[in-house]
C-alpha cells in the first residue's frame, strides 16, 4: 500500500511537470525550426508514454492493451501539437515507448518472468526503479526548457 | 562463461569507446548534423545494450542496480558523443542510451544460452565501429 502510494505521489509530480512545459510548447511552437521540432518530438514523447505506462501498469496490474493505446495517444497528441515533420515520428516513438513501459511494469511486478532468481527477488525493491526513472526525467524536461531559451 | 572474461570482454569495449571518442573528437569539423546526430544515438544505444548485458550475466542477484548502472552508462555515452556537435544532438543521444539501458538487463537476464547473443553483440558493436569511420572518412 505504502509503494502505491509511492507511486501516486512520482507520477502526480511527473504530471505536474508534463503540464507545465505542454503550455509552454504550445505558446512558442511557432519559434522552431524542423530539426529542433524532430528531435523535441522524439525525446518528449519516448519518455512520457514510457514512464506513464509503467506507472499505469504498476497501479492497474492486467491492463495491457489500454497502456499500449495510450503510450500511441501520447505521441498522437504531442506530434499535433508540434506539426509538419514530426507526426509521424511522434506516432512511432511513442508507441515504442508505451511497449518498453509495459514490459518494465510487468516485470517488475513479477520478477519470476525474467528468471530473476528467488533469493533475490525479495531485495529487489519495487521503487527504486520508477524513482531513478522519474529523477532523470525532470532533468530531461528542465534540458528542453534550458535548450528554449539558447 | 566466467565472470572474468565477461569483464576483461567490458574493458575491451569501453577502450574501443574511448578510441572512437577520440577519433570523432579529432574530426568533429568535418562531420555534418545528420551524421552528428546518428553516431550520438547509435553509440549511446550500443554502449548501453553492452553494459546491460555482460554486466547482468556477471552480477545476475543485482537486477535494480544494473538496471540503474546501465541506463546511466547509456545516457552518459550519448551525452558524451553528442555534446561534441551540438546541443540538440546531445537530447537525442541522452534520450536513445536511456531507454536501451533500461531495457537491456531485462533482454540479459532471460537469455538461455548467452554465449551467442554475446557474440551477436559485440559484432553488432564492431560492426557500427567500422560503418561510423567509414561515414566520416567519406564526409
Amino acid at each position: 500500500m505504502r509503494k502505491l502510494l509511492f507511486i501516486l505521489l512520482l507520477s502526480s509530480w511527473n504530471g505536474a511537470e508534463l503540464y507545465r512545459i505542454y503550455h509552454l510548447l504550445k505558446k512558442k511552437r511557432l519559434l522552431f525550426d524542423d530539426h529542433f521540432t524532430l528531435v523535441i518530438c522524439m525525446t518528449i514523447s519516448m519518455l512520457t508514454s514510457f514512464l506513464f505506462t509503467m506507472y499505469f501498469i504498476l497501479l492497474f496490474p492486467g491492463f495491457y492493451g489500454a497502456s499500449l493505446l495510450f503510450g500511441a495517444g501520447v505521441g498522437w497528441n504531442f506530434g499535433k501539437l508540434l506539426r509538419n515533420p514530426a507526426q509521424l515520428n511522434g506516432l512511432y516513438n511513442g508507441a515504442i515507448g508505451g511497449a518498453m513501459g509495459t514490459m518494465l511494469g510487468a516485470v517488475l511486478q513479477n520478477p519470476a518472468l525474467c528468471r530473476i532468481p528467488v533469493e533475490s527477488a525479495a531485495a529487489m525493491d519495487l521503487s527504486a526503479i520508477p524513482f531513478a526513472a522519474s529523477c532523470f526525467y525532470a532533468c530531461i524536461l528542465l534540458s528542453i526548457r534550458y535548450s528554449l531559451r539558447i | 562463461m566466467k565472470e572474468v572474461t565477461l569483464l576483461y570482454l567490458l574493458t575491451i569495449d569501453i577502450l574501443l569507446c574511448g578510441i572512437l571518442f577520440v577519433y570523432v573528437f579529432r574530426r568533429k569539423k568535418w562531420v555534418g548534423i545528420q551524421l552528428g546526430m546518428n553516431i550520438s544515438q547509435a553509440m549511446g544505444g550500443v554502449a548501453a545494450l553492452l553494459a546491460g548485458i555482460v554486466l547482468i550475466l556477471a552480477f545476475p542477484f543485482h537486477f535494480s542496480l544494473i538496471t540503474i548502472t546501465s541506463a546511466a552508462i547509456g545516457a552518459a555515452a550519448g551525452a558524451a558523443f553528442g555534446l561534441l556537435f551540438d546541443y540538440q544532438t546531445c537530447l537525442a543521444g541522452v534520450t536513445n542510451g536511456f531507454m536501451v539501458g533500461i531495457m537491456a538487463p531485462m533482454l540479459g537476464s532471460v537469455l538461455d544460452m548467452p554465449g551467442q547473443i554475446i557474440l551477436f553483440v559485440h559484432g553488432l558493436f564492431l560492426f557500427c565501429f567500422l560503418f561510423i569511420i567509414i561515414s566520416i572518412q567519406r564526409s
